[in-house]
């Protein structure tokens, strides 16, 4: 029986996780792509490796999940190695990382994103906010890179302020490879809470493929400062299964921590 | 040989001759390096010094050094803020660091916009691996080392980073030079008074960022004898004579945790996180953790005490692989 009621971040992160392939291996970035590895290995792909990039490989995740601290011993507990931050880049380098999975503040429509500063220029920036961090690298080295992001105006923007790490740069044919990034890597699909984008593979463009249940295809695109591409059709996204919530509220983040947040859909 | 693009960024260089002339002047004999944390900074942080730390505030940091160099008012320091949760916003809060390597800022963006649109501080953009792999180099005693990251984008511009044509493949290549900090900040797990240390568990940089710099201090939760080095050389993370001074402090990278050891008092770092927000609540915060204390050990006393530390301590459940190799 599909549960009736959920919040769309809860739809946000299962469909984060049904993305996962078994046996592949994953850098995975900190908050939300953590919580969708942690569900994907419980749940569906018991054999993913995961990579972060403070160096641990392949970690069995303890429940539930904390958020906060990114390195500690939970989160680094019964990998199959502790190596640094230069031997899993290096991994990535070399081809061994199949997908990135990164959270992004904004996004163009090559999926190229900004997490360095909104407004102002550089030196004097309206906003200052992080920066790459690892981002850079995973988006340029993973094979494939998977955003997981919440959907507003202000993140999918037409143009970034600043391009803090590369998607499929201006669009152009090759582009990636021109500018000296790996072959035949890029961005490869955006998760948010309203719906799932991937990217066209003539223009590179952001395409719309399935929204989430009972978010119409207009509310999506009220949500985006510039038009992406649709489907021939627009899929509606499977519901959280009662199994997927069940794990995700008692097990992975009971204080609801992450998945609390956003929109409470009722079907 | 054609640069086909340079960033503009400021970066810190050094040449690797001017480097090895400092190596080939640095002390190796097998002499006692324990001391405090004040004699340590003062001895070996001058004003304008670039500084890199391992790992941050909220893991494994070497806190009780980031509090030193805060409580003696260092100035004009180039700080690296490569995987910094917190460190490079409680310096510039402190009025120590004019200029930031970007890495990561995680925490206290308002205050570091507020200090970029005052003129107070400059930043360069880099990132977590770049300035890692820029470790490596300094560590290495080569000049740059090429990656096929930052290609393409904006934190390449303002980066100090160039993009050739690769000699052998014809393809577009970035090189990253190398990094040699004046001092490096590092907390370990155990070390001798040699300067023998270990750092237990996953981590960034600390071989290289050790290697690289030309000063070194350790801070460790332990120390133990150099013949326990010596019977598990394995797990030796850093080789003395690279280091110059070794600070015991337990309970040194609080309110982070120290993996395998204790956790992080989170109620304290979600109350750091909420200081860094703005530049009148970190004074206080300054105030309260920093200067109000004459060393750290006095600070965790004062603040935070033996019964909350011990708590920690229990906490700590995830323990296997880290000290039962040894």
């Amino acid at each position: 029986m599909t549960p009736r009621e959920f919040t769309t971040v809860e739809m946000m992160t299962c469909v984060a996780a049904r993305l996962f392939e078994d046996s592949r291996a994953y850098f995975i970035g900190f908050g939300m792509p953590q919580i969708a590895a942690v569900l994907a290995q419980k749940l569906y792909t018991p054999n993913i490796i995961w990579v972060y990039e403070y160096g641990t490989i392949a970690p069995q995740f303890p429940l539930p999940f904390e958020p906060l601290i990114l390195g500690d011993s939970k989160s680094n507990y019964r990998a199959v190695s502790w190596k640094d931050m230069n031997h899993v880049f290096a991994q990535a380098s070399q081809g061994f990382i199949d997908y990135g999975m990164l959270g992004a503040l904004q996004i163009d429509p090559y999926g190229n994103i900004n997490s360095s500063y909104i407004g102002g220029t550089y030196e004097h920036p309206g906003r200052r906010f992080a920066g790459a961090g690892g981002a850079n690298g995973i988006a340029s080295l993973c094979w494939r890179t998977i955003f997981v992001m919440m959907q507003e105006k202000r993140r999918f923007v037409p143009k970034l302020d600043f391009v803090t790490s590369p998607g499929y740069l201006d669009g152009s044919p090759q582009a990636r490879e021109k500018a000296g990034l790996p072959a035949h890597t890029g961005p490869y699909r955006v998760v948010t809470p309203m719906a799932l984008f991937d990217f066209d593979e003539q223009t590179h463009r952001m395409r719309l493929i399935a929204t989430a249940p009972a978010v119409t295809v207009e509310e999506v695109l009220a949500e985006m400062a510039f038009e992406p591409l649709m489907a021939t059709t627009v899929d509606t996204l499977v519901p959280p299964t009662a199994d997927e919530l069940m794990w995700l509220r008692e097990r992975v983040d009971p204080a609801r921590l992450v998945i609390g947040k956003g929109k409470t859909i009722r079907l | 040989m054609q640069i086909l693009q340079s960033g503009h960024g400021d970066f810190y260089f050094q040449d690797p001759d001017a480097v090895r002339a400092q190596r080939a002047h640095k002390d190796r004999g097998l002499t006692n390096k324990l001391m405090t944390e004040q004699q340590a900074v003062s001895r070996f942080v001058a004003d304008g010094d670039y500084i890199g730390c391992d790992l941050t505030y909220f893991i494994r940091g070497p806190n009780a050094l980031i509090h030193e160099v805060i409580r003696q008012r260092r100035k004009d320091l180039w700080f690296c803020a490569k995987y910094c949760y917190a460190e490079s916003v409680l310096l510039l809060g402190g009025g120590c660091v004019s200029r930031i390597d970007v890495g990561f800022v995680a925490v206290g963006e308002r205050v570091l916009t507020e200090a970029m649109q005052d003129g107070r501080v400059t930043l360069s953009e880099w990132t977590n691996d770049s300035l890692t792999l820029r470790l490596l180099a300094g560590a290495m005693g080569v000049p740059f080392l090429p990656t096929r990251t930052l290609l393409g984008t904006d934190t390449l511009t303002y980066s100090g980073a160039k993009v050739i044509e690769d000699p052998f493949t014809g393809k577009v290549i970035c090189l990253v030079p190398a990094l040699v900090p004046d001092v490096a900040l590092i907390h370990a797990h155990q070390a001798d008074m040699h300067g023998n240390a270990r750092v237990l568990g996953a981590s960034t940089a600390p071989m290289e960022q050790a290697m690289a710099s030309k000063k070194v201090i350790v801070q460790t939760e332990e120390v133990i004898e150099p013949e326990e080095i010596r019977r598990h050389p394995g797990h030796t993370t850093i080789p003395y004579y690279v280091v110059d001074a070794v600070v015991h402090v337990p309970f040194g990278a609080y309110p982070g945790t120290c993996p395998g050891l204790y956790v992080a008092d989170t109620p304290a770092l979600t109350e750091a996180m909420q200081a860094l927000d703005s530049r009148e609540a970190m004074q206080h915060y300054l105030e309260t953790y920093v200067y109000s204390a004459p060393s750290f050990a006095e600070m965790l006393e004062l603040r935070v005490g033996v019964k909350r530390l011990l708590e920690l301590k229990g906490r700590e459940r995830y323990r296997e692989g880290y000290y039962d190799a040894s």
